[in-house]
């Protein structure tokens, strides 16, 4: 009884500290409002929304703490700039006008509960010690906290036994109190329910897939300019160099010649010229692999399978439409597993298990060969798990002593 | 020889031609894209056509089409197609049509001018030329009746599948002719397929049964 009524005090004191804050945030207003009608008062509305927010902000804050779930219902982060923008984004955000509706509830109701849950137990001291020092008042100062004159004793016991019972009922009544003040918060602060949760979780997995699609055509451009661009270049460099060496050896056959120098340097540049170009398939191979492009990723996998050094069966579904850089992973984590499969595990058989469920793409990859597999044994798992937790996926190795290993692998693909 | 070069990339273009042209070929045309291409072929009825993949629109599989439409055109062209990466897919597009006159290589083989002559020669002469990349990818694969090859016997069916005949695989692997024969007819009874004369036809056995 007595903790809860302390914890309810606890509450109105922080919520009359919002409760001061929007008072003057409500005063800043009703000035903003009458310079509105000489004009100056629109360029203030921008910054006066902003503070809003920010108070707003900070009552949210306290009531996440006291257990209520108010999370921030703003369409969008406060990217406009210039005051018709700004003014447009504020108009088009229901929560820009529940915020003003707190304020004023809070700046009046607010304040008032809190101030008297602050100053009663003063009050109430007062009150009820009054019978013993009474008479040592002057006779203008005879009157209780709520201003009643106190004439004659009796009257003074009254009001002092008043006080207490005016006392007991606001601590019986100190926990609905916080309530209420909180109730105005908790109702306006929270998204409008019509907007719900549904379209911020709508609105983050469009920013997600997004991000990812994004990050294909990114992908694609990258391989684009190193396949187009750098590889070509290379490779006219090779050619070059090839002709020169002809012409060199024509050269030194018309006119007996050794040459030997030229040509050792030649076919050095040609050597670097031809790794240059093994190495950059190399890295194209692993940003973007081409036979998924030309493929997808079902054709992509059975290559791969195909080509497993250990027999490898495929069981993939219907995968749908997935981003890009989702396939990528998942191609990456199946070559990379089914690449330690043969090296390392000692399996007769392996297999390899895709499917979608929703917004999740499930990579299995098991073998029935020795297990006792780990990520220290430089063995490519780390190189794994580095890339799908890229992705926000999850990454379970399953690998006894004595087998059998299961590499599963999970990443989220959008819906 | 007359030759019809489709390359988008200007340097590469103009290296191949020089290239050519430095070894005696008579480049009788050089288009940047397909359409380009394909009215050249049309216009000058070239021996070989040496086609990059990649090209204009899509950058994609470009060359392998246009290369298959020329072939249409003119029906006995030879085509040496030259590839950013081993393709399994194009390979298998390309072959689809007949494997007579037909090459796959990975454009960097052009740098080695020797092979690169001998692939185009072979090509124009109808033979076949792959590229050791798009054998040792088929290789990789796992196939039971493979498993009963020596190693030798294995390192033969690679020159094989990349084109070589006889003569050039006994100058690779450095034994006689009559050497490479009892290898081949080894390969033949272990694998289950009908020896003959014919390079291409032992080209295309080998690829088809390595895909199947």
């Amino acid at each position: 009884m007595t903790r809860d009524a302390f914890e309810a005090l606890e509450r109105l004191a922080g919520g009359l500290g919002t409760a001061i804050l929007a008072s003057m945030v409500l005063s800043l207003w009703i000035l903003v409002a009458a310079a509105c009608l000489v004009g100056v008062g629109l360029l203030m509305i921008p910054p006066m929304l902003a503070l809003t927010r920010a108070v707003a902000d900070r009552e949210r804050g306290r009531l996440n703490r006291w257990g209520f779930e108010v999370v921030t219902p703003y369409l969008q982060q406060d990217t406009a700039t210039g005051w018709t923008a700004r003014m447009r984004a504020a108009r088009r955000d229901p929560a820009t006008f529940r915020d003003l509706r707190w304020v004023a509830a809070h700046a009046t109701l607010g304040l008032v509960l809190g101030v008297v849950a602050v100053l009663m137990p003063t009050m109430t001291l007062r009150d009820a010690s009054l019978p013993l020092w009474w008479g040592l008042l002057p006779p203008e100062n005879q009157i209780t906290s709520y201003d009643l004159p106190l004439t004659t004793y009796p009257a003074v016991l009254a009001a002092a036994l008043a006080a207490v019972v005016v006392q007991v009922i606001a601590v019986v009544l100190a926990s609905r109190m916080a309530r209420l003040q909180a109730l105005p918060g908790v109702r306006l602060l929270r998204p409008h329910p019509s907007i719900d949760l549904s379209r911020q979780v709508a609105r983050l997995t469009a920013t997600r897939a997004g991000a990812l699609q994004a990050h294909a055509a990114e992908l694609r451009r990258i391989e684009r300019a190193l396949h187009d661009g750098a590889q070509n270049r290379l490779v006219a460099v090779v050619v070059t160099v090839a002709v020169a060496k002809r012409a060199l050896a024509r050269e030194a056959a018309s006119t007996g010649l050794a040459l030997d120098g030229p040509r050792a340097a030649l076919d050095e540049a040609q050597g670097a010229a031809e790794q240059a170009v093994a190495e950059l398939r190399g890295v194209v191979r692993s940003i973007l692999p081409p036979i998924l492009e030309d493929r997808g990723l079902s054709g992509a996998l059975s290559a791969l399978a195909a080509g497993s050094a250990v027999p490898c069966a495929l069981a993939a579904d219907d995968l749908g439409q997935l981003p890009l850089s989702v396939e990528t992973t998942a191609y990456f984590v199946v070559a990379e597993a089914l690449t330690n499969v043969a090296k390392h595990s000692g399996a007769r058989k392996a297999l390899v298990e895709v499917r979608r469920d929703g917004g999740l793409l499930r990579v299995v990859v098991s073998d029935d060969g020795r297990g006792g597999a780990s990520e220290a044994g430089g063995t490519g798992l780390d190189g794994i798990r580095r890339r799908v937790e890229a992705h926000d996926g999850i990454i379970t190795l399953t690998s006894p002593l004595g087998g059998p290993t299961t590499i599963e692998v999970e990443l989220p693909c959008g819906s | 020889m007359r030759i019809v070069i489709a390359e988008d990339d200007a340097l590469l273009r103009r290296g191949l031609v020089l290239l050519l042209t430095g070894e005696g070929f008579e480049v009788v045309a050089a288009a940047s894209e397909p359409d380009g291409f394909l009215a050249a072929v049309a216009e000058h009825r070239p021996d070989v056509a040496v086609v990059d993949v990649r090209m204009p629109p899509t950058h994609t599989d470009e060359g392998i089409r246009a290369a298959v439409e020329a072939r249409r055109l003119v029906p006995d062209l030879a085509v040496l197609v030259l590839s950013a990466y081993v393709e399994q897919a194009f390979a298998t597009n390309l072959l689809a049509e007949g494997t007579n006159g037909v090459g796959y290589l990975l454009k960097e083989r052009v740098g080695n001018v020797e092979e690169f002559l001998d692939a185009l020669h072979r090509v124009a002469a109808g033979g076949t030329a792959m590229d050791p990349e798009v054998i040792a990818q088929l290789f990789t694969r796992r196939h039971a009746p493979m498993e009963r090859l020596t190693a030798r016997e294995r390192e033969v069916l690679a020159l094989m599948a990349e084109g070589l005949g006889n003569t050039a695989i006994a100058q690779r692997l450095v034994v006689t002719d009559g050497g490479v024969q009892k290898h081949i007819r080894s390969i033949f009874a272990k694998l289950d397929l009908a020896p003959t004369d014919q390079v291409d036809r032992r080209v295309a056995a080998v690829l088809h049964y390595l895909e199947s």
